[in-house]
């Protein structure tokens, strides 16, 4: 095998999705670390998004990697602004007693 | 050769970022790990020639998201020891789920060969070039609104960390305009030799 294919970038960010499920499903306690795995979960996306874009000749899956990193750097923003509030309020990040939120 | 080559040290050093990332304990060394799992992709990005899309990768998820996941880390003054998470308890789940994704894997390398590789490319234009000409044409409308969701998200963060301190002094514009000058200056018509009194 010595030529690049898009096979070789599809393993890849399987394996980086898998990665960024493996530590929302591991990880239930820590509020940043489950919102960096969304960020390496979106990641995956955008390097799938580009190589098929590079292999099959279409620039459409471009500009979409630039919707989705659009849509990741709101979230980021809107995730951190909720996790200071709740920081601020409980003194602590662990998640498992968030649903106290709602009263 | 070379391609392939350079793929495979940014893809195994990619792929080593993010698992550190998850199993850093120190919430600082998992945002430099992420910062540099991006980095990683970027190269990746530039080595099959999406440059346009690795600097933009660069400037907004290294620049902007990974310094802001910075900034509320190291502000929070969180407890490193109480956070470790549960493996025992979550294991089969996420087992049953990358048991599930492997098989996808398989499935798809070994029964479906991608013909396609870099070499039989024609490019007319740059990258940057072709994105634009798209970007601003026929996604216009997805252009507006992803510019909207980027103001709503920054409405909404001011909105939710805003704390409401009733002792601030505010303007406040409705009774600055509502004064007329007769509130606030009067004329005293004063006799010689009595003074003023003051009421």
């Amino acid at each position: 095998m010595t030529s690049l294919t898009y096979n070789h970038f599809f393993i890849l960010s399987l394996i980086i999705f898998i990665i960024g499920c493996f530590g929302l499903f591991l990880n239930r306690r820590n509020m940043i670390l489950i919102l960096m795995c969304i960020e390496i979960i979106l990641l995956a996306a955008n390097i799938n998004f580009v190589s098929a874009s590079v292999f099959l000749n279409d620039i459409n899956g471009q500009v979409f990697s630039i919707f989705i990193l659009t849509i990741a750097a709101a979230e980021a923003a809107i995730g951190l602004a909720i996790l200071v509030i709740y920081f601020r309020n409980k003194g602590e990040i662990d998640i498992t007693q968030i649903n106290q939120l709602k009263d | 050769m070379f391609l392939v080559g350079s793929f495979f040290l940014f893809a195994a050093f990619l792929i080593t970022t993010c698992i550190f990332v998850i199993f850093s304990k120190n919430p600082v060394n998992s945002v430099l790990f992420l910062v540099l799992a991006f980095l990683n992709s970027t190269f990746l990005f530039i080595l099959i020639g999406a440059e346009f899309v690795g600097i933009i990768l660069a400037i907004v998820y290294i620049g902007a998201v990974a310094i802001l996941f910075l900034f509320v880390v190291m502000m929070l003054d969180i407890q490193v020891t109480t956070l470790m998470f549960n493996i025992k308890r979550y294991i089969p789940l996420a087992l049953l789920f990358a048991g599930i994704i492997l098989a996808e894997i398989i499935y798809l390398t070994v029964f479906k060969t991608s013909k396609d590789n870099l070499d039989t490319f024609i490019r007319s234009k740059n990258n940057t070039e072709q994105i634009g000409d798209v970007l601003y044409t026929e996604y216009f409308i997805d252009f507006q609104l992803s510019g909207i969701v980027l103001l709503l998200a920054m409405i909404g963060a001011i909105v939710l960390t805003h704390v409401y301190r009733p002792t601030i002094k505010r303007q406040n514009i409705e009774s600055q305009n509502s004064t007329t000058a007769e509130d606030r200056v009067k004329l005293v018509k004063i006799k010689s030799g009595e003074g003023i009194k003051d009421d």
